[in-house]
């Protein structure tokens, strides 16, 4: 009975093609599957990418512009510094000089 | 093995070289165990390409993990197997198929008798999945327990559990069926 069993079943179970249509299906999914996936569309992604190439750009030329600047008011401003210190030395001798005249004349009146 | 020929060992190396007609080569060799496989699980004819289909698919993309020609086959058992109880499980179908379903696999020519081969394959299907899987590989695809219990990664016990009660089931279904045959006025 136990081997009746087994060879029935062995009959029953006996596998079946399903045909060249599930190959040429199994082989389509494949090729499907193994084609390069398309990308994101390039326009968006380079859009954003130039846009922020050009804000970088402008960032790193609007502050360089103003430490250029700064520099040029620092330089001026050391200018300015330097003539008004000169300007005063020279004052000062201007004043010295007429000090010593009027000095130089006293002592002279007052020695005759 | 009931597998009419083996994916050979050149086959394999053709296969692993990535040329594209020898992998369906190999479909062509394995679809009908494949196929009869999961039709027999699922019950369904779409189900069953649809499996067969996502099988081979996860072959293509493990091919670097296959040693040999023998591991080939015993990978799209186990694999078929798995995936065909695991779709079970979630669809909760767990416990029968509709007898037209089952017996919806043409006959190739056999000596034994057509009627109590479409009653075998409805008492199978009708078996819980893990069971009905164990009796497919081992009547439909011939493996060995051992096998059988690497493929369904179960203990070689349950294995011969499963078969045992299935085997008394449809022993009991095909005679309560030859009694009602008796009972049954012609």
């Amino acid at each position: 009975m136990s081997n009746d069993l087994d060879a029935s079943l062995r009959a029953a179970l006996r596998p079946v093609d399903p045909g060249e249509a599930l190959t040429q299906k199994v082989l389509a999914a494949i090729e499907q599957d193994t084609a390069p996936q398309p990308g994101p569309p390039p326009t968006r992604q380079s859009g954003w990418r130039w846009a922020s190439v050009a804000l970088t750009v402008a960032l790193l030329v609007g502050l360089g512009t103003a430490h250029q600047w700064q520099l040029r008011r620092q330089e001026r401003g050391l200018e300015a510094r330097r003539q008004l210190i000169e300007a005063l030395q020279v004052t000062s001798a201007k004043l010295d000089v007429a000090y010593r005249v009027v000095n130089d004349e006293e002592n002279t009146e007052n020695g005759s | 093995m009931s597998q009419p020929s083996d994916t050979s060992e050149e086959l394999l190396s053709r296969i692993l070289a990535g040329e594209a007609p020898a992998f369906a080569e190999v479909v062509r060799l394995q679809q009908r165990s494949v196929y009869s496989l999961a039709l027999r699980m699922l019950g369904d004819r779409q189900k069953a390409e649809d499996l067969a289909q996502e099988v081979f698919l996860q072959l293509h993309r493990n091919l670097a993990t296959i040693e040999s020609g023998r591991h080939l086959q015993f990978w799209l058992r186990k694999v078929t197997a798995n995936r065909a109880i695991d779709r079970l499980r979630r669809e909760s179908r767990v416990e029968t198929l509709p007898l037209e379903a089952a017996d919806g696999v043409a006959d190739e020519g056999s000596d034994a008798d057509p009627i109590l081969r479409r009653r075998l394959r409805a008492l199978v299907a009708r078996l819980p999945p893990a069971p009905r899987a164990v009796v497919l590989l081992r009547y439909q695809e011939d493996l060995d327990p051992t096998d059988i219990a690497r493929a369904l990664n179960m203990s070689i016990h349950t294995v011969k559990s499963h078969l045992k009660r299935s085997l008394a089931a449809l022993r009991r279904g095909i005679e309560a069926a030859a009694q009602d045959e008796v009972r049954s006025p012609t």
